[in-house]
C-alpha cells in the first residue's frame, strides 16, 4: 500500500461535449489527500468543483489523466468496476440527501451493507450502531418524507458510512440545509474526522471550509490555492464572544 | 467501532445474496408505494390472459362443438362402412387402433314428415349405451326394449324438422312399407356431423326395429368406428384399415370431416382470432412497455442514488426485471384462473397443453416488453442531481414566423413541443397508430362480413333456396319451384363425395347448373368452366390436392372416375375450401340424372323465409342456405371486444405519455403563466402538444390498417382454404366516424390532466 | 456606551453599579465586560449633557448613592437614537486598498493576496464556530453576534471570491 494517499490525481482532464462546443470542465488537475485529512474544495460555480468530486467517486468518467485510489487505479475501470469500487471504498453524501423515499430509514442505511456483502443481522447490527452514534435511533422505522432536512442529511451520513469506506465524499451537504442543522451536520463531520476518516467536502459555505485541515480553490477548472488554513490562535482562549467580535457604536 | 473487516474476505455468492436483498426490500418498497399502478399492471395482464383464454374456448368451443362432443362421448376418430361385417378382429390389431365401435348395421330409409319424404339413416345401438361412440342423450329417453317403437333421432336432425321426444316419427323403408314409430329421445354425437351440412340425418333404433324397417341384408351396411390412441395417426391407420379389407370398404369418414362439418369456417374464424390474438398481444406489449418505461424515468432519481452507493447497471436491470416480471407473473396466474372460470361456463375448457400456450406467450410478451425500459432503466448515469430535466426545445424559425402572422400562441407553443422532442412523441405517436391499425384491420372484417350478408352470391350464395324433389319426380319439383313468382331460376344439381386415389378421405365435389349454363359461382382468379371436363375449385382443394388452375385432377366418384380441368378459383366457403365445383354434365349419367336437388336463386328483394313456406306448402322439401356471415356472427362480437380493449390500450398508452409529458412541462407551465397566458390558454397549449400527436398516431394506424386490412383478410382467406378475393376495407364512412371518434377520445384523454395542471398553483423555483 | 445606559435607564432608574450588573446580565458574554469606572465616567458625561439626573439617596453605614434618572431631553435623545437607521457596515475595506494598489507598486501578487486573506477568514470562522461551541445555547443574544459575524464573514469570503474570478484573466 502507498504512503497513505487515499487518493491521487494526475493531471485530471474532464470535458463535456455537449451538442457542438466542447466545454472543459476540469482541467489538470492534481490532488493529492492523505489518509485522514479533511479536504475542502471550494470554488464559484461552474469551477469545476462538483465535477471533479463526482469523478473522484466514479459517478462520472474522466476525459484523461490517472486517478488512484488507496494506491489502486481507479480511472480505466468499466462502470461496473467502478461501482464494486465505489462500494467498498467511498462513501458518497449529496446537497439534496438522495435517499429512497420509498424505504425507510433502516432499509436505507442497511443498503450498502447488504450489498457489501454483509449477512440481513450484519447489516442490522451496523445500521442501530449507526444510528445510535448519530442520534437517529428512534427514527428507525420512519419514511425519509417524516424527517426533517438535517435528519435526512445525518440519515444520508450513515448510510454513506455503512461499509467503513476508505473516503468520504460530499458534494454540498449544507447546501440545503437551515444554519442549526447545518450545524449538527459540521459537528458530525468534525467528530468522524477525529475519530480518522477521510473526508473530501466540496462546498461554498465557510463554515464547513473553516472546519477542514486543508482548503483547495478551483477556478476555471484548475488549482489556484491549495494549503492549510491559518488559524488566529492554537489556544481556546476563555471568552465571551463579546471579547472576540467588536461591537460598534 | 464494530470491525466489519472480517466480512470482506466473503467472496462472491455472499455479495450476490446480499445484492439480492436489497434490491428485494427495494422492489417491496417499491411496490408497496405504487400499489395502485401496481394492480392495474397485474389486472391489465390478467385480462388479457382470461380474454385470450375465453377467445379460444370460444373459438374451440362456440364454433366447434365437436371436441366435447368427441371427449365426452368417447367418440370413435374412424368411421369405416363395408358392405358386410368386417373383420373385427384384424380391425381391432391394427397398430393404432385402441377401440372399436360397432359394428352397427346401417340402413337408408325415409321419414314421411308433413307429406315430404327426408331421407335418413337408420343405425342399430343396444339399449346399453356402449363405451365408445356413445351418442349423448339431451332431451327424452334412450332405446328401450320394452318400447321397440322408440327411436332416438340426432339433434339437429331433430331440430331441422321440428321433432321432439313423442313427436310421431313415420319410416318408409326402401321396399315402401311404412312402419309407425315415434320419438322417444334426441341426443347428439361426435361421431355424426351436423345436419343439414352433413347428410342423411341420424336416427338410432334398436336392432329388432332395424330389421323390421329394412329387413333385406342387401341394403343395409355395416359400420364400424375405430377409436385410435392418437388422433394424428388418422390418416395412416385408414389406409391400414382400406388395404386390410380390401374392397369391401364403401365409404370412410374421418373426425376430421365431422368436426369440419360441424364448424364450418372454424380454419377462417380460427385464423382471425389467432391474428386478433397475436395482435393484442402486441398491443399489450406496447402498452406494458410504455407503462414500465414511464414508471423506470420516474424513478431515474432513486435508480442514480442506488448506482452511486454501488449497484451495477447489469444489478439495476435485473432488479427492474424482477420487479415487473413478477407482476406480468401474478397477473398470468390470475388470468389462467379467471379465465377458466368464465370460459367452464360457457363450455369444455380448454386442454392444458393450450392454456400453456397462452400462459407461455404472454410470458415472453411481458418479459420482452418490460426488458428494454429495465436496461434503459440499468444504463442510469450515477449522478442523481444529473438527471434534472428534459432538454428543451427552442423557438425555431418557423414558430417565430408563426407568432410573428399572429397565429394563436397556444397553438404554436403547442405545436413546437410535439415536434423538438422526437424520441418521446414519436413513442406516444407509435403507441396510438398500432391500436388504431388494429382497429381499423377490424373494422375491415366487419366490413367484410357486411359484404357477405349483403352479396351472398360473392361467397357463392346466390342460391337461397334448395329444393329437394321428396315424392315428386324431379321434373314435377322443378316445374313447381319455377312457377313460384319469386323463383327466378331453377339450377339442377347434385353433391357428391369424390375419392382421391393417393388421399385417404372423400372431398366433396359439386354439380350444378350445366357447362353451357353454369351456376354463378363466384370466380375471383382464372375464369369460370365453359364446357364438359372444365372445372372450378377452391383454394382448400387447389391446397389439399397441390395443384393449380390450369392441372387436371382425377378423381373416383361412387367407383366411376371422373377426369376434369380446373380452370378457375372460386371463393369456398364450405367445406374449408375443399370443393370441386363443375357442370351436371360433366358427372356420370348415373350420378347426376335426376338431380339430387335444384339450386333457387330468388328475385332481388324477395324474401327466403316466405318463397320457402310456400314451396313447402307444395310438398317440396327446401332448405335455407346459412349466410357464411351469420355463421361467423360470433366474429362480430370479439371485433367489438377487442375493439374495446385496444382502445383502452390505446387510451392507457395516452394517459403514460401525457403524464410524462406533463412532468417535463412542470417548468415551462410555470413560465407560460408568468408570461400572461391564461389558465385556459396553458391548457390548450398542452392539449395541442398531444393532441397534434394523438392525430397523427390516429391518421397513420388508420391509413396503415386501411392498406393492410384487405391484404391480411385475403391472407387469411387464403390460409383457411376460404380463397383470397373475400377481403375489404372497411368504408369511407366507417373510418372517418372511427378516427374522429379515436381523436376526440384522445383529446379528451389529454385535457383532463392538463386543466388540472394549467390551474394548479406551480412555482417557479421549486426544486426539481 | 452612552446610549445602552440611557435605554436602562428608561426602563427604570439605577445607580452605577446596578447598571454594571444590568448591562451584564442582559447582554451576558456578548457584552465585553463592563468596568465601573468607565460606567461612572459616562454617566458623568451624561449628567453634565442634561440627559440624565442625578439624586443622592440616604444609606446608613455607607455614603450616599447617586440614582440616576432619564430626563426629557434624555428620553428624546433615546428616540431619535431608536429611530435614525444605524450605519452599515464598512465602505471602505483595507483589504480592498491593498488588492488594487498591490500589482501597481510591485509590492505582492494579487492571487497570493487573496489566497492568504483567505486563508485567514477561514481561520476567523473556525474560532467562531468553536465558539459557537463554548457557548450557551440559551444566551440568545450571544448566539445571534456570533452568527452575525459568521454570516458577515461569508459574505467576504464571497466578495473574494468574485474578485478572484473578475481580477484573473
Amino acid at each position: 500500500m502507498q504512503s497513505g494517499a487515499v487518493v491521487r490525481t494526475v493531471n485530471l482532464v474532464k470535458i463535456y461535449q455537449t451538442g457542438g462546443l466542447p466545454v472543459p470542465a476540469v482541467r489538470g488537475v492534481d490532488l493529492e489527500v492523505a489518509d485522514g485529512e479533511f479536504v475542502a474544495i471550494m470554488g464559484p460555480s461552474g469551477s469545476g468543483k462538483s465535477t471533479l468530486i463526482h469523478m473522484i467517486g466514479g459517478l462520472d468518467t474522466r476525459t484523461s489523466g490517472e486517478i488512484w485510489l488507496d494506491g489502486q487505479r481507479a480511472d480505466t475501470l468499466s462502470e461496473s468496476g467502478w461501482a464494486v469500487l465505489r462500494r467498498e471504498k467511498v462513501g458518497f453524501v449529496f446537497q439534496f440527501f438522495n435517499l429512497v423515499a420509498t424505504m425507510t430509514v433502516a432499509d436505507n442505511v442497511e443498503l450498502p451493507a447488504l450489498l457489501g456483502g454483509a449477512s440481513a443481522r450484519q447489516a442490522r447490527e451496523r445500521r442501530e450502531y449507526l444510528l445510535g452514534e448519530l442520534g437517529l435511533t428512534e427514527r428507525a422505522e420512519a419514511a425519509p418524507a417524516q424527517l426533517s432536512g438535517g435528519e435526512q442529511q445525518r440519515v444520508a451520513l450513515a448510510r454513506a458510512l455503512a461499509n467503513q469506506p476508505r473516503l468520504l465524499l460530499a458534494d454540498e451537504p449544507t447546501g440545503n440545509l437551515d444554519s442549526r442543522n447545518g450545524r449538527d451536520v459540521l459537528r458530525l463531520l468534525r467528530d468522524i474526522h477525529e475519530k480518522g476518516q477521510t473526508i473530501i467536502v466540496v462546498t461554498h459555505d465557510a463554515k464547513v471550509a473553516g472546519m477542514a485541515d486543508r482548503v483547495v480553490m478551483l477556478l476555471d477548472g484548475q488549482i489556484v490555492d491549495d494549503g492549510r488554513s491559518v488559524r488566529r490562535t492554537s489556544s481556546k482562549r476563555p471568552g465571551g464572544a463579546g471579547d472576540v467580535i467588536e461591537l460598534r457604536g | 467501532m464494530i470491525t466489519m473487516r472480517g466480512r470482506q474476505g466473503s467472496g462472491n455468492p455472499a455479495r450476490s445474496r446480499g445484492a439480492g436483498v436489497g434490491a428485494g426490500r427495494w422492489v417491496r418498497a417499491d411496490l408497496r408505494a405504487r400499489r395502485g399502478e401496481a394492480f392495474l399492471t397485474v389486472l391489465a395482464v390478467a385480462g388479457i390472459v382470461a380474454a385470450l383464454i375465453v377467445g379460444a374456448t370460444l373459438l374451440e368451443d362456440g364454433t366447434n362443438p365437436w371436441r366435447g362432443l368427441s371427449a365426452r362421448g368417447h367418440s370413435a376418430h374412424v368411421w369405416i362402412h363395408t358392405k358386410d361385417t368386417p373383420d373385427v378382429a384384424a380391425l381391432k390389431a391394427l397398430d393404432g387402433v385402441s377401440e372399436l365401435a360397432g359394428p352397427y348395421r346401417t340402413a337408408p330409409a325415409t321419414l314421411a314428415d308433413h307429406g315430404r319424404k327426408v331421407p335418413m339413416a337408420l343405425q342399430e345401438m343396444s339399449a346399453a349405451l356402449p363405451a365408445v361412440g356413445r351418442p349423448l342423450l339431451v332431451d327424452g329417453r334412450w332405446l328401450d326394449p320394452g318400447h321397440p317403437e322408440g327411436v332416438v333421432v340426432e339433434r339437429t336432425f331433430a331440430n331441422a324438422l321440428n321433432l321432439r321426444p313423442g313427436s310421431p316419427f313415420t319410416a318408409v323403408g326402401l321396399n315402401g312399407a311404412t312402419h309407425t314409430l315415434f320419438v322417444s329421445g334426441l341426443a347428439e354425437s361426435g361421431d355424426q356431423g351436423f345436419y343439414p351440412e352433413w347428410t342423411p340425418g341420424l336416427v338410432w333404433t334398436l336392432p329388432e326395429t332395424l330389421m323390421t324397417v329394412e329387413p333385406a341384408p342387401g341394403r343395409t351396411e355395416s359400420v364400424t368406428g375405430l377409436r385410435l390412441r392418437d388422433p394424428d395417426d388418422t390418416d395412416l391407420v385408414v389406409q391400414r384399415a382400406v388395404t386390410t379389407l380390401g374392397g369391401q370398404v364403401q365409404r370412410v369418414a374421418t373426425w376430421r370431416e365431422v368436426r369440419a362439418s360441424m364448424a364450418l369456417d372454424n380454419r377462417l374464424l380460427g385464423l382471425l382470432l389467432a391474428l386478433f390474438g397475436g395482435v393484442g398481444l402486441v398491443a399489450a406489449a406496447l402498452a406494458l412497455a410504455n407503462a414500465t418505461g414511464g414508471r423506470v424515468l420516474m424513478q431515474r432519481r432513486d435508480l442514480a442514488t442506488l448506482k452511486s452507493i454501488g449497484f451495477t447497471s447489469r444489478q439495476i436491470t435485473r432488479m427492474l426485471m424482477a420487479e415487473h416480471v413478477s407482476l406480468g407473473v401474478v397477473g398470468i396466474v390470475v388470468g389462467l384462473i379467471a379465465g377458466r372460470t368464465v370460459a367452464m361456463v360457457s363450455g369444455v375448457p380448454l386442454s392444458m397443453g393450450a392454456l400453456l400456450w397462452i400462459a407461455a406467450g404472454t410470458l415472453l410478451v411481458v418479459v420482452v416488453a418490460v426488458w428494454l425500459p429495465a436496461w434503459r432503466g440499468g444504463r442510469t448515469p450515477p449522478i442523481p442531481a444529473a438527471t434534472v430535466g428534459p432538454p428543451r426545445g427552442h423557438l425555431s424559425r418557423i414558430a417565430r414566423l408563426a407568432l410573428l402572422v399572429r397565429l394563436p400562441p397556444a397553438l404554436v407553443l403547442g405545436a413546437r413541443d410535439a415536434f423538438t422532442r422526437r424520441v418521446p412523441a414519436l413513442v406516444t405517436t407509435v403507441g396510438l397508430a398500432v391500436p388504431m391499425m388494429m382497429i381499423t384491420i377490424g373494422l375491415g372484417c366487419w366490413a367484410t362480413l357486411d359484404d357477405f350478408a349483403k352479396n351472398p352470391a360473392k361467397v357463392g350464395q346466390a342460391a337461397a333456396l334448395t329444393v329437394r324433389a321428396g315424392d315428386l319426380t324431379s321434373d314435377e319439383a322443378r316445374r313447381r319451384a319455377e312457377a313460384d313468382p319469386d323463383v327466378v331460376v331453377a339450377y339442377p344439381g347434385a353433391e357428391l363425395d369424390a375419392l382421391v386415389p393417393w388421399q385417404t378421405r372423400t372431398v366433396r365435389t359439386r354439380a350444378l347448373g350445366t357447362s353451357a349454363d353454369p351456376y354463378p359461382f363466384p370466380v375471383v382468379e382464372g375464369r369460370m368452366f365453359h364446357e364438359r371436363g372444365e372445372a372450378v375449385a377452391g383454394q382448400g382443394l387447389l391446397d389439399l390436392l397441390n395443384v393449380r388452375i390450369g392441372d387436371r385432377v382425377r378423381m373416383t366418384i361412387g367407383g366411376t372416375p371422373l377426369i376434369v380441368r380446373i380452370v378457375g378459383r372460386v371463393v369456398e366457403p364450405e367445406q374449408d375450401g375443399e370443393v370441386l365445383s363443375f357442370g351436371t354434365d360433366s358427372l356420370a349419367a348415373k350420378d347426376s340424372v335426376p338431380p339430387q336437388f335444384y339450386a333457387l336463386v330468388l328475385r332481388n328483394g324477395a324474401d327466403p323465409g316466405q318463397v320457402r313456406a310456400r314451396l313447402q306448402g307444395q310438398a317440396l322439401e327446401v332448405t335455407q342456405a346459412v349466410n357464411p356471415a351469420d355463421r361467423l356472427s360470433v366474429i362480430r362480437v370479439i371485433i367489438v371486444a377487442l375493439v374495446v380493449v385496444l382502445a383502452l390500450i390505446g387510451l392507457g398508452n395516452l394517459l403514460t405519455a401525457s403524464a410524462l409529458s406533463l412532468r417535463d412541462h412542470v417548468r415551462d407551465l410555470a413560465v407560460l403563466k408568468a408570461m400572461g397566458l391564461t389558465p385556459r390558454q396553458v391548457a390548450a397549449t398542452l392539449v395541442t402538444a398531444t393532441g397534434l400527436l394523438v392525430a397523427a398516431g390516429v391518421l397513420c394506424g388508420a391509413a396503415a390498417g386501411a392498406v393492410l386490412s384487405t391484404g391480411l383478410i385475403d391472407l387469411e382467406g387464403r390460409g383457411s382454404g376460404v380463397g383470397a378475393g373475400i377481403g375489404r376495407a372497411p368504408t369511407l364512412a366507417m373510418l372517418t366516424v372511427a378516427v374522429l371518434v379515436a381523436i376526440g377520445s384522445g383529446l379528451l384523454v389529454a385535457l383532463i390532466p392538463a386543466r388540472g395542471a394549467a390551474r394548479a398553483q406551480v412555482g417557479v423555483t421549486r426544486a426539481v | 456606551m452612552r446610549l445602552h445606559l440611557l435605554a436602562l435607564l428608561a426602563k427604570e432608574p439605577a445607580h452605577g453599579y446596578e447598571l454594571k450588573q444590568a448591562l451584564e446580565l442582559t447582554f451576558g458574554s456578548a457584552y465585553p465586560s463592563p468596568n465601573i469606572g468607565q460606567i461612572y465616567v459616562t454617566l458623568g458625561r451624561l449628567e453634565k449633557d442634561g440627559l440624565i439626573r442625578a439624586v443622592d439617596v440616604e444609606q446608613s453605614n455607607r455614603p450616599n448613592k447617586k440614582v440616576y434618572y432619564l430626563t426629557a431631553a434624555g428620553r428624546e435623545a433615546l428616540d431619535a437614537w431608536v429611530d435614525e437607521p444605524t450605519e452599515g457596515p464598512r465602505v471602505r475595506d483595507e483589504f480592498f486598498m491593498k488588492l488594487i494598489l498591490a500589482p501597481l507598486t510591485g509590492i505582492a501578487d494579487r492571487m497570493t493576496l487573496i489566497n492568504r486573506q483567505r486563508r485567514h477568514y477561514l481561520g476567523l470562522m473556525r474560532d467562531l464556530t468553536d465558539l459557537t461551541e463554548a457557548t450557551d445555547p440559551a444566551n440568545r443574544p450571544a448566539m445571534l453576534l456570533i452568527e452575525g459575524a459568521m454570516l458577515h464573514l461569508q459574505a467576504d469570503l464571497d466578495w473574494l471570491e468574485r474578485c478572484q474570478e473578475d481580477l484573473t484573466p
